[in-house]
């Protein structure tokens, strides 16, 4: 009894109950639920999700948000799918360049932001539509196929139940949980999203800071696009497009504060496997697919509402 | 300390003019060139289609507007306008209402969820970015379940002749209609209570609210304003297209509702709008979007020079000032 | 080490915080800084930490000019500063708001147990009772400014400035940190002390110096010849005109507005309060009495949780300013005129009329913007605020000049009972004169009740 309320006293204990209870439920609702295969295609639903969600996260600590994040992502799978159909280039050096075309991104937001004091809204607003542009500019809109099967293969492998293509959130996470936690800079970046006055009169660079986080950002949105490549065994144009909500989504219902400062690593997990588990569920149940928008927006209000609500009985309390 | 004074409201005017001067000067720019290349780009033909796009973009501007003017933003602009069209439409077709009062009911549907959006805003405490966020998936996904995302087609004719009439050769009703929108939403926020209210309210929540005004209420009114905006803008789009599409809005509203009033000068901070600033803002927009088509660039690549004028505004507008005062 | 102003000054807008600064603060010494409300304290300790740069003059230390950037710079060059307002990381621990600037490492990872070991060791000093570990957020006012102090502590600076350190704190924590001020100032450390309780620093203090209107009237007097007649005569000066106030020439009517047993959500108990027409009733009391608090409580910011507020004769309860303007016609001029008194942003004539919209808008709720400016300039006319246009933004004006643009506000409404929280803070020694002047009138002339709030030391 103890741990399981010290278990829900954390950020993301509440999340992990859902997801466990919300499995059973659903595996007394539909026969079909608890096959091996049904388990993987529902986590592989949510692989690409929790590392676009970790993406904008990121950026949350920090105090600020990123609303290009799919645009970064749809720009970097077209790049990629170039690399790989257009110019040739071996997987493992495209991978690299694609990660790297994503910090690109992401610095060329830190450093508009950090270095011109105009907010982060405004600054990703614009850049996302540029991402977009050159994205639709390069691809006409049309998807490049020309994807190594060994790739396609790796998007589709499975241990069991465990798609291969949750691993790499499976090494990102706890190396953001090391590096927010254990390393300097990280507690910097969460200093400056915590107070950033304060930070920079103990000494820290607000702006060093910002400009980490968003290329950071920027990388994360580029891991997640190379895995929707490899998911969709094409680098399809419009990746990306639908990937705004969900990065909110996954840290806000995860815990993460829009003031900055306080973020949750395994809530925005498993709020991205929440998600992944209600979506899978809707379809075996047969429900109209198009209920998913009006779920996750539901879900989405629900959640902030009762935490302010949370927050301010406490204050009073 | 009378000569600072003054020069300070000198520089404050010159300021708040620089947007909608420098605007003006851009667009009678790029129409000069754009005429270059082809010469009816002028044409009654080519200005007439183009003020039915503009108009819209314009509404959809102003419905970003009035929550920017008390702080907030509305990220369901596009879900409510499509909420709009998809409800007028079924009125029309489905129980055959007269056009005015399925357009007025839509645009009461339009009203309505931005009063929820509203409400939810000002009782939960939550972000608007987050309760917009948030609904825009509610009432998007909500459309698309009762209408199961099929077109409706079957409208009276009378709703595309409204769209085919032309006044003084090149003016659609859609740009009247946006023009004296914009002539009452100046009206509004000039001389009219509520909405000086709703610029103290959005400058200063604080010092408004000690100062007696309900700030809450004028938090609500302004989303209610929206919704009915962005209701004004899906009909509009149902007039062009003869028909009520449920792809309309959405997302792809998103950035036109902020580029409009950004360039025009409106503060995302709050306390401050430009009628006139959004106006030209969108007129921008839509003159750069048929400006593509002009040059042969080609439309993939509007997105990303609407992003790169979005960009410099906001730079000009942050440095130009320094600038000037360096002079 | 020796910290050197040297005619330093620093504008804001259009008011001048500090006017050809010179001061020399000398190692080991603890030296006090006093003044009024805006006399330019906390600017001067935020040039000296490197969050603002002077306009003119310099900062020297031990005899080398400095020119910092940011705050980095200062605590490079060994300076460290506990501020006015709370610096602290929300969600961070205690442990590691102390030690932010240098976090001890291992191995490159961040040592959690050498936080804990060594921001113990610096609070224990202070209070024994904080647990490090524990969530900074969670922690009362007194406790964080304790943690502040601890945090300047541990930067082994040269030179230490604390802006009103002892506030929020208790006198137990008050007498430790003098303990500790004192062996570290024998121990090199200059230690500058911003502070208006006049009795402390007579107490510890080596020197004291003394800022009024951003200008230095009295520099590097040693203590022993200093006594509190003679400081706070410095502070308020003497040269200004004595205020002419009539006595007592209005008929004092009946009870406008009576608080009984008052109880309010900021912890006040018992308040009892009595305010009859055409007075003004002056309240004063130090800071952290509770003055503020009690009278935005009265207009509806706050909660009053038991005992009976009466206005006119009537038991009312006010929920929100709103209420209290358009019920009961009571007003609350702001102490803190920049955020909650004024739209910065706004002009003169929007800022003075606010209160009045409603009143004077026509149908369809449409303002006549004639009405307003009439109503506006009329108010300009009689506080003799100094303006060039109407549509000025209240941000270029003087901070009289906006203190009278917040009270004008309150006048437009015509209210039946007015709360003036600090009117006078951080204004020329004129317009004080001339706003007392004016206050005095309001009630005698205009039979509108007062409610005056003001700091204690001065009476």
């Amino acid at each position: 009894m103890i741990a399981l309320r010290r278990l829900l006293e954390t950020e993301w204990g509440g999340l992990a109950l859902i997801f466990g209870l919300g499995g059973g439920a659903a595996g007394l609702l539909s026969a079909s639920f608890f096959t091996e295969f049904n388990i993987y295609v529902m986590l592989r639903s949510g692989c690409v999700g929790i590392l676009v969600a970790f993406a904008q996260m990121i950026v949350l600590a920090v105090g600020q948000m990123n609303l290009a994040v799919g645009a970064l992502g749809g720009l970097v799978a077209v790049l990629f799918g170039a690399m790989l159909e257009v110019l040739d280039l071996p997987l493992p050096v495209a991978i690299a360049l694609a990660l790297l075309i994503g910090v690109a991104g992401g610095l060329f937001n830190g450093v508009l932001t950090a270095g011109t004091g105009i907010g982060s809204f405004i600054v990703t607003l614009a850049s996302g539509s540029m991402f977009t542009g050159i994205n639709v500019g390069i691809s006409q809109s049309k998807p490049f196929h020309g994807i190594p099967a060994e790739f396609v293969a790796f998007g589709d492998a499975r241990w069991s139940f465990m798609p291969a293509l949750l691993w790499p959130s499976l090494i990102v996470a706890p190396l953001l949980a090391i590096f927010l936690y254990r390393l300097t800079p990280g507690r910097r970046l969460l200093a400056v999203g915590g107070n950033a006055h304060a930070a920079e009169l103990s000494g820290i660079s607000p702006g060093a800071m910002v400009i980490l986080a968003h290329a950071i950002s920027g990388g994360l949105a580029g891991l997640a696009a190379v895995l929707a490549v490899a998911q969709l065994g094409a680098a399809q144009p419009e990746i990306g497009a639908t990937w705004l909500l969900i990065s909110f989504a996954g840290p806000i219902i995860g815990g993460a504060s829009l003031n900055g400062g306080r973020i949750s690593i395994l809530g925005a997990m498993f709020a991205v496997l929440v998600i992944a588990l209600i979506e899978n569920l809707l379809v075996i149940v047969m429900v109209d697919p198009y209920w998913v928008q009006f779920t996750l927006g539901a879900l989405l209000l629900t959640t902030v509402g009762l935490n302010q609500w949370r927050a301010t009985h406490a204050a009073r309390a | 300390m009378r000569i600072v004074a003054n020069a300070g409201q000198a520089a404050r005017r010159r300021l708040e003019a620089a947007p909608q001067f420098g605007l003006l000067v851009i667009i009678v720019a790029l129409c000069g060139l754009f005429t270059l290349k082809q010469p009816d780009y002028v044409s009654f033909f080519n200005l007439f289609a183009m003020g039915r796009s503009l108009s819209v973009d314009v509404v959809i501007g102003f419905s970003q507007m009035v929550v920017l003017a008390i702080g907030n933003m509305n990220l369901s602009v596009g879900s409510i306008g499509v909420c709009s069209v998809m409800l007028a439409g079924y009125l029309m077709q489905t129980w055959h209402l007269p056009v005015s009062i399925a357009f007025l009911l839509a645009l009461a549907l339009g009203g309505t969820l931005g009063g929820l959006n509203g409400f939810s805003i000002v009782k939960s405490g939550v972000s608007s970015f987050v309760v917009t966020l948030a609904s825009a998936n509610i009432f998007s996904g909500a459309m698309l379940v009762l209408t199961r995302a099929r077109p409706i087609n079957g409208l009276p004719a009378s709703v595309s002749a409204i769209g085919l009439y032309r006044v003084f050769g090149f003016v659609s009703p859609a740009l009247l209609a946006a023009t004296t929108l914009g002539a009452l939403l100046s009206v509004f926020f000039r001389y009219s209570v509520s909405g000086k209210e709703m610029l103290a309210a959005g400058a200063n929540p604080t010092a408004a609210a000690m100062s007696g005004i309900p700030v809450n209420r004028s938090i609500v009114l302004s989303h209610i304003l929206s919704g009915v905006l962005a209701g004004v803008a899906g009909l509009m789009v149902v007039v062009r297209v003869g028909a009520a599409i449920p792809s309309v809005g959405g997302q792809d509203w998103l950035l036109p509702s902020f580029l409009g009033p950004v360039l025009g000068g409106v503060a995302l901070s709050g306390g401050f709008v430009s009628v006139t600033g959004t106006l030209l803002g969108a007129m921008l927009v839509t003159i750069i979007r048929s400006g593509l088509l002009v040059l042969d660039i080609g439309n993939f690549w509007l997105q990303l020079f609407l992003g790169l004028f979005l960009l410099a505004a906001v730079l000009a507008r942050r440095y130009g000032g320094i600038f000037r005062r360096c002079l | 080490m020796k910290v050197c102003i040297d005619s330093v000054s620093k504008m804001f807008q259009n008011v001048r915080a500090l006017d050809v600064v010179s001061v020399e603060f000398a190692a080991g010494e603890i030296h006090s800084l006093v003044g009024e409300n805006g006399a330019g304290k906390s600017t001067l300790v935020r040039i000296i930490t490197g969050v603002h740069r002077p306009d003119s003059g310099v900062v020297k230390l031990d005899g080398n000019p400095v020119r910092f950037g940011s705050p980095r710079d200062a605590l490079a060059a060994g300076i460290g500063a506990v501020h006015q307002e709370r610096n602290l990381i929300p969600h961070f621990s205690v442990g590691e708001n102390i030690l932010l600037e240098r976090l001890p490492t291992g191995n490159g990872f961040v040592d959690y147990k050498a936080i804990d070991a060594r921001a113990s060791e610096m609070l224990d000093i202070l209070d024994p009772g904080i647990d490090v570990r524990s969530d900074v957020s969670s922690m009362s006012v007194a406790h964080m400014q304790l943690i502040e102090i601890a945090k300047a502590l541990s930067l082994n600076a040269r030179a230490l400035l604390f802006d009103e350190p002892t506030d929020s704190i208790t006198k137990h924590g008050a007498a430790a940190l003098v303990k500790v001020l004192r062996r570290l100032s024998s121990a090199g450390v200059a230690i500058v002390f911003v502070s208006h309780k006049l009795d402390e620093v007579l107490v510890f203090s080596d020197r004291v110096s003394v800022l009024r209107g951003g200008r230095v009237v009295a520099s590097n007097e040693p203590i022993a010849e200093m006594s509190r007649p003679r400081l706070v005569s410095l502070m308020i000066g003497r040269e200004e005109r004595i205020a002419q106030i009539g006595h007592g020439c209005g008929v004092i009517g009946d009870v406008a507005l009576e608080l009984t047993s008052v109880a309010t959500s900021y912890g006040h108990r018992g308040i009892d309060l009595t305010l009859r027409k055409t007075e003004v009733l002056g309240l004063y009391g130090l800071v952290g009495a509770g003055r503020t608090e009690h009278a935005r409580a009265i207009v509806g910011v706050g909660k009053i949780i038991s005992g009976e507020v009466v206005v006119r004769g009537r038991r009312v309860t006010v929920h929100n300013p709103y209420e209290a303007l358009a019920r009961h016609r009571i007003g609350y001029v702001s102490e803190d005129r920049k955020d909650e008194g004024l739209i910065l942003s706004h002009g003169v004539r929007s800022n003075i009329a606010m209160t009045v919209w409603r009143a004077i808008a026509s149908m369809f709720k449409l303002l006549n913007r004639t009405t307003e400016a009439t109503v506006a300039n009329s108010y300009v006319r009689k506080l003799a605020i100094r303006i060039s246009s109407l549509d000025q933004m209240v941000s270029t004006l003087s901070g009289g000049n906006q203190q009278k643009v917040s009270i004008a506000k309150w006048l437009a409404a015509a209210t039946d009972t007015l709360i003036l929280d600090e009117p006078t803070v951080g204004i020329d020694i004129k317009t004080k004169v001339e706003l007392h002047e004016l206050i005095d009138e309001l009630a005698r002339q205009d039979q509108t009740d007062l409610l005056q709030l003001e700091r204690g030391c001065l009476a």
